[in-house]
C-alpha cells in the first residue's frame, strides 16, 4: 500500500521529518521538566495529577507522530511509557524510584532513537528499557487511595477576570487569533477555564476566566484587540488540600517566608515591607516632633510673645498632621486574609493523612482584608483550629459513612467584612461537640459544668485555662496552643469568639474583629500591685530618680531636670495604690517646658504596641485614664492619659490629688 | 472554493493530513492547533470539511465535534476523526457524538483521501 | 398565658448575701464566670473595676458592696451578670449565684413597702413571692446610677451605715 503522496515504505519526506524532529525536541523539552518535578514527588502517597496529566499528553503525542513518521521504536517506547503513567494516575501502582528512572531512561532512548534517525545512525535496541517499564506497571497493586483531584485553581489571592473575545475576519487581517489572545492572558496570570461561548445573537466567542493581578489599564488594553474583561466577585474557590504538592510551595510549619520565595500575590509582599519602612519612618517622627517640642520649650523665653503663640500653633498642627499620617497607614495596612488561608491546605492534607480521614477543605472570601497586624496575631489560633477540626470535629470516613454522611468531611475557612467588622469563619461538618464529655472534663477540671448549658458556655469552659491538658493542645496543634489561647488572642485584639455547634453535623467556630485597630505604642509600667500602659508618644522620656534627689516643695516633689526643676506626682498616690517602697522612682516625663511632669511609677517593664479600648462607662470615667488594653492575658490593662494629668495638676491648688481618696478594694 | 478544515495540535501531523488531500479539487486548507483555534475558523466562515484530532491538551476533540454539531453554522459539515491505536471507546463516543467518520492513527493517506472525497461529494455517511 | 406573655414575665434569678433577687431577662446579655478584675482608681467604691467581656470594656459592679454588704472571695458559683442598661451601656454585676429563670407575672409583683423605703428601696421594682421565697426585683437604672446617688449628695458608703 503505498500513499500517492507521501513517499513510500519507510521513507516519509524530509520535509515531514523535519517537522518530526522539531516537534520531538519541544515535547521532549516538556517531558525532562516534568520529570524533575515528578521525582520530587518520589515517596508521597499522593502526586500532582496535572504533572502526571502532562506527562501523559506528551508521551501520546510522541507516540502518534512517530507512528506517522513510521519510526517504530520511538513509537512503541512512547506507547510504554504512557502505559505507565496511566497506571499511575489510576492508582495501579505507586510512583518510586525505579519508576521514574525507568521513565528518564526511557526518554534518554527515545531521544537517542531519534537522533540515529536524524543522523541516519544505527538506532538502539529498546527490548531492555520496554520490559523494565512494563514490568513496573504490573507490579504490586495499588497499596495507598489517597484523593488525588487536581491542582489548585489559580492563585486563592488574586482577582479573577472573566475575558469574551469574539473572533473576526478583521482581528484576524490583524493576525489576532484566539491562541494569540489566549497565550496574551497567559503571560497576565493563569487561566482557569477556556471554552467556547455562544452568545445571545448566536455569535461565537470565547470566554476565558483569569487568575492575575494585572492592573486596569493592562486589561482595558485588550479591550482593542477584540476581548472585554469583566472582574468576578470573589466566589468560593474550592482548593483541595489532598492535592498538592506543588514542591515550590512552602512546607507546613515553616513562617511565613517574607522575600524571595515563591509567593501567589508578589505586590502584597513588595508592600508590606515599604509599609513597615513607612511606619518606621512615622515613628522617628514622632519621635523627633517630640525632640523639636522640647526644644522649642527651652528657647520659650527668647521668643518674643506673639512669635512663641505662632510656633505653637505649627507645632500642634504637625502633631495632628502626624497623628492623621499614622492613621493612614494603619488603614494602609489591610492585608487580604489568603496570607492566612495559604498554609491551610497543606495543614489539612497532613493531618488528614495521618489520621487516615477524608477532608475538604473549601476557601471563601481569601481577598477580605484585615489590618497586617491581625494576620500575623491570627495565623496561630486559626490554624489551632483547622487542626483542632480534623483532629477532633472530624469523623474518620467508615463513621461519616455510618451516619450517613458523605465519607469526605468538608472543612470551610472563610472571611467577610461588614461595616468595621471582619468575621473569619472555621466551619467543619463533623460530629459537633460532645456535650456530655466537655460537661464531665470541666468537672474534673474544678470548673461548673453547669456552665455548658448553651453554645456560649460550652465555649467558655473549652477555652477555659486548665481545661485541656498540654499534651492534647501539643498533639493537635504541635504547639501548645490551647483553645485558652485562642481566645485572648481574638480579644486581645479587640474581637469576639463564639461558637456554634450542632450534634451530628458539626461546629462552626465565628471571630469577628474590627477591620482597623486603632494601635500605638506604648510603655508599660507598674505601680504597686498594678499594670498601667502609657502611650508612648506622651512620653518625652523616662529618667530614673533616687529619692534623695527628690525635694518636697509646699506640698509638692520636685527633682532637678535639665537644668530646671520637673515636678513629681506619684501614680501610686493619685490612684490611691499601696505606695511600694523604693529607694529609687521611675518617672515618665510628660508634657513640654512649663507644664512639664514626672509621673513617678515603681519600674518600667517594657513597651509595645497595644490595641486601644474604649472604656466609656460613667462608672469607669475618671480623670487620667483614656481608656483600657489587653496585654495578652485577658486582663484589662488602663491606659493613663498623661496630658490630662498634666492638666488636671496645673489647674488644681498645690498638693490636693483629684478624685475620692482610697478607692474601693477587693 | 471549499475551506478544509484540519484540526491536530501536532505540526507534523497537520502537514500530513493537509499532504494526503492535496489532490481534493476546489480545496483551500486552513489549519487550527487547537480546539478552541478550530471553533473560530467555524465562526469565521462556513466550513466543508473537518478532520478532528481527538487528543488535543486544550480542549479535546470530543468538545469540539459537540461544539460544532451543536452550533447551527455547522452541525451539518462532515466531519473525519482521528483517533489513536487502541482507543475504541473514544471511537465509540465520537461516533454517537455525531463524527461522520473515524480513522485510526497512523492513518494510511491513501485511505483518508478517499473518505474525504466521499464525504464532499455528499456520498457516505451522513452527520 | 401566651409565650409572648410567658418571655416578657421572664426572670433571672441571682442571690447576693443570701437575698434573692430578679431582673429581667431581656436586660441580661450572658452570664460567665468571673476572672480577673482590674481596679480603676477613684471609680465609686461599689465599682470592683473592669473586665473585658465578649470583647468590650465594661465595668464591674459589686453588688454586695452596692447593697452594704461586705465583700466575699470569688468561689466557682460567682457569676459576672452582665446586662444592658440604658441608652447602650453593658454592666457587669458580681452576684455570689446565678442559675435560675423563673416566670414572674406582673401582678405577682408588690410595690416596695413604704417601710423599705430609703436607700434600699430605691433600687427595688418591686417584691414577688413564690411560695415561701421572697424576690426582690431590681431597678436597674438606679441600680447603676452612681451619678444620680451622688448629685443626691449621698455617698454610697452611707449605704453601709444604714442598711
Amino acid at each position: 500500500m503505498s500513499p500517492s503522496e507521501l513517499p513510500a515504505g519507510d521513507e516519509p519526506s524530509s520535509d515531514f521529518l523535519n517537522d518530526y524532529f522539531a516537534e520531538c525536541d519541544e515535547h521532549l523539552m516538556g517531558v525532562r521538566r516534568l520529570l524533575l518535578r515528578l521525582e520530587q514527588s518520589i515517596g508521597r502517597g499522593d502526586i500532582n495529577t496535572s504533572v502526571l496529566d502532562e506527562l501523559f499528553r506528551h508521551f501520546h503525542s510522541l507516540k502518534g507522530i512517530s507512528g506517522m513518521v513510521e519510526l517504530r521504536p520511538a513509537e512503541e517506547l512512547s506507547h510504554r511509557a504512557e502505559d505507565y503513567l496511566r497506571a499511575l494516575r489510576r492508582h495501579d501502582v505507586r510512583l518510586s524510584p525505579e519508576g521514574v528512572n525507568a521513565l528518564f531512561d526511557a526518554t534518554q532512548l527515545f531521544e537517542q532513537v531519534v537522533n540515529a534517525r536524524r543522523s541516519g545512525g544505527v538506532i538502539p535496541a529498546i527490548d531492555a528499557a520496554v520490559a523494565t517499564i512494563a514490568g513496573l506497571v504490573s507490579a504490586r497493586p495499588a497499596d495507598l487511595a489517597a484523593p488525588v483531584p487536581g491542582a489548585p485553581a489559580g492563585a486563592p489571592l488574586t482577582p479573577h477576570w472573566r475575558f469574551l473575545f469574539a473572533p473576526s475576519r478583521e482581528l484576524v487581517g490583524r493576525g489576532i487569533r484566539v491562541d494569540l489572545i489566549r497565550t496574551r492572558l497567559t503571560a497576565l496570570g493563569e487561566i482557569i477555564h477556556a471554552a467556547p461561548h455562544v452568545t445571545d445573537s448566536g455569535m461565537i466567542a470565547f470566554e476565558f476566566i483569569v487568575a492575575t493581578g494585572a492592573d486596569a489599564e493592562t486589561i482595558a488594553a485588550l479591550q482593542q484587540d477584540g476581548v472585554t474583561a469583566e472582574r468576578l466577585p470573589d466566589a468560593s474557590v474550592v482548593s483541595d488540600p489532598a492535592a498538592a504538592v506543588d514542591p515550590e510551595w512552602p512546607a507546613v510549619g515553616e513562617p511565613s517566608p517574607v522575600a524571595g520565595s515563591v509567593a501567589p500575590s508578589h505586590v502584597v509582599r513588595v508592600d508590606l515591607t515599604r509599609l513597615d519602612d513607612l511606619m518606621r519612618n512615622v515613628g522617628d517622627l514622632v519621635i523627633s516632633r517630640a525632640r523639636l517640642g522640647e526644644t522649642l520649650a527651652r528657647i520659650e523665653s527668647h521668643v518674643p510673645a506673639g512669635e512663641w503663640r505662632a510656633v505653637q500653633e505649627n507645632a500642634l498642627v504637625i502633631d495632628r498632621q502626624l497623628r492623621t499620617l499614622r492613621e493612614a497607614i494603619m488603614r494602609v495596612r489591610l492585608v487580604p486574609i489568603g496570607e492566612i488561608f495559604r498554609r491551610m491546605p497543606f495543614v489539612v492534607r497532613d493531618l488528614a493523612r495521618e489520621t487516615g480521614k477524608r477532608v475538604r477543605l473549601q476557601l471563601q472570601g481569601q481577598s477580605t482584608e484585615i489590618d497586617k497586624f491581625l494576620i500575623e496575631r491570627m495565623m496561630d489560633p486559626v490554624l489551632h483550629l483547622v487542626r483542632n477540626a480534623v483532629s477532633h470535629g472530624i469523623e474518620t470516613a467508615d463513621e461519616r459513612v455510618a451516619a450517613g454522611k458523605r465519607p469526605e468531611a468538608t472543612i470551610t475557612l472563610s472571611a467577610s467584612t461588614a461595616g468595621e467588622i471582619v468575621t473569619l469563619e472555621v466551619a467543619d461538618d463533623g460530629r459537633g461537640i460532645d456535650v456530655e464529655a466537655v460537661r464531665s472534663r470541666a468537672a474534673g477540671a474544678g470548673l461548673d459544668p453547669a456552665t455548658a448549658g448553651d453554645a456560649a458556655g460550652l465555649l467558655e469552659l473549652l477555652c477555659a485555662p486548665g481545661f485541656s491538658t498540654r499534651d492534647e493542645s501539643d498533639r493537635a496543634s504541635g504547639r501548645g496552643v490551647g483553645m485558652a489561647v485562642v481566645k485572648s488572642t481574638v480579644e486581645e485584639l479587640g474581637g469576639v469568639l463564639r461558637m456554634e455547634t450542632a450534634a451530628g453535623a458539626g461546629t462552626r467556630f465565628i471571630v469577628e474583629l474590627p477591620v482597623t485597630l486603632a494601635i500605638t505604642d506604648a510603655l508599660i509600667a507598674k505601680v504597686g500591685a498594678e499594670t498601667f500602659a502609657a502611650p508612648q508618644a506622651a512620653v518625652r522620656e523616662v529618667i530614673a530618680v533616687p529619692l534623695s534627689a527628690i525635694r518636697a516643695l509646699e506640698q509638692n516633689e520636685i527633682t532637678p531636670y535639665r537644668g530646671g526643676v520637673l515636678p513629681l506626682v506619684r501614680l501610686s498616690r493619685l490612684f490611691g495604690l499601696a505606695d511600694a517602697a523604693r529607694d529609687t522612682l521611675h518617672v515618665l516625663v510628660v508634657g513640654t517646658g512649663g507644664s512639664a511632669l514626672g509621673l513617678a511609677v515603681d519600674r518600667v517593664v517594657g513597651q509595645r504596641e497595644i490595641v486601644v479600648r474604649a472604656a466609656t462607662d460613667p462608672l469607669v470615667k475618671v480623670a487620667g485614664i483614656s481608656g483600657a488594653t489587653d496585654l495578652g492575658d485577658g486582663r484589662v490593662v488602663l491606659i493613663i492619659d498623661p496630658a490630662a494629668l498634666a492638666r488636671q495638676m496645673r489647674g488644681r491648688p498645690a498638693g490636693v490629688v483629684d478624685g475620692i481618696a482610697g478607692g474601693g478594694g477587693r | 472554493m471549499r475551506k478544509i478544515l484540519i484540526v491536530d495540535d501536532s505540526t507534523t501531523i497537520r502537514k500530513m493530513v493537509r499532504a494526503s488531500l492535496r489532490q481534493l479539487d476546489d480545496a483551500e486548507f486552513v489549519e487550527a492547533a487547537s480546539g478552541l483555534a478550530a471553533i473560530e475558523q467555524i465562526a469565521l466562515g462556513p466550513v466543508a470539511l473537518i478532520v478532528l484530532d481527538l487528543n488535543m491538551p486544550d480542549m479535546h476533540g470530543m468538545d469540539v465535534l459537540k461544539f460544532v454539531r451543536g452550533h447551527r453554522a455547522s452541525k451539518d459539515v462532515p466531519v473525519m476523526v482521528l483517533t489513536t491505536r487502541g482507543d475504541d471507546s473514544s471511537r465509540d463516543t465520537a461516533l454517537a457524538a455525531g463524527a461522520t467518520l473515524y480513522f485510526t492513527k497512523p492513518f494510511t493517506p491513501p485511505v483518508l483521501l478517499a473518505g474525504a472525497k466521499d464525504l464532499l461529494s455528499g456520498v457516505g455517511p451522513q452527520a | 398565658m401566651t409565650d409572648g406573655q410567658q418571655a416578657a414575665d421572664r426572670f433571672i434569678l441571682f442571690t447576693v448575701a443570701g437575698t434573692t433577687y430578679a431582673v429581667h431577662s431581656h436586660d441580661v446579655h450572658h452570664m460567665e464566670m468571673i476572672e480577673e478584675v482590674t481596679r480603676v482608681p477613684n471609680a465609686p467604691p461599689f465599682v470592683d473595676g473592669v473586665v473585658f467581656s465578649r470583647g468590650h470594656v465594661i465595668p464591674v459592679v459589686n453588688l454586695r458592696a452596692r447593697f452594704g454588704f461586705e465583700r466575699v472571695p470569688h468561689t466557682l458559683r460567682t457569676r459576672l451578670v452582665v446586662v444592658q442598661a440604658a441608652a447602650g451601656r453593658i454592666v457587669g454585676l458580681i452576684a455570689d449565684e446565678a442559675r435560675e429563670f423563673v416566670v414572674l407575672p406582673a401582678h405577682a409583683i408588690q410595690p416596695p413597702h413604704d417601710t423599705l423605703a430609703g436607700l434600699s428601696g430605691r433600687y427595688l421594682q418591686g417584691i414577688a413571692s413564690v411560695g415561701d421565697r421572697m424576690i426582690l426585683v431590681l431597678n436597674l437604672e438606679r441600680v447603676l446610677d452612681f451619678g444620680a446617688i451622688a448629685a443626691a449628695g449621698e455617698p454610697p458608703v452611707a449605704d453601709a451605715a444604714s442598711a
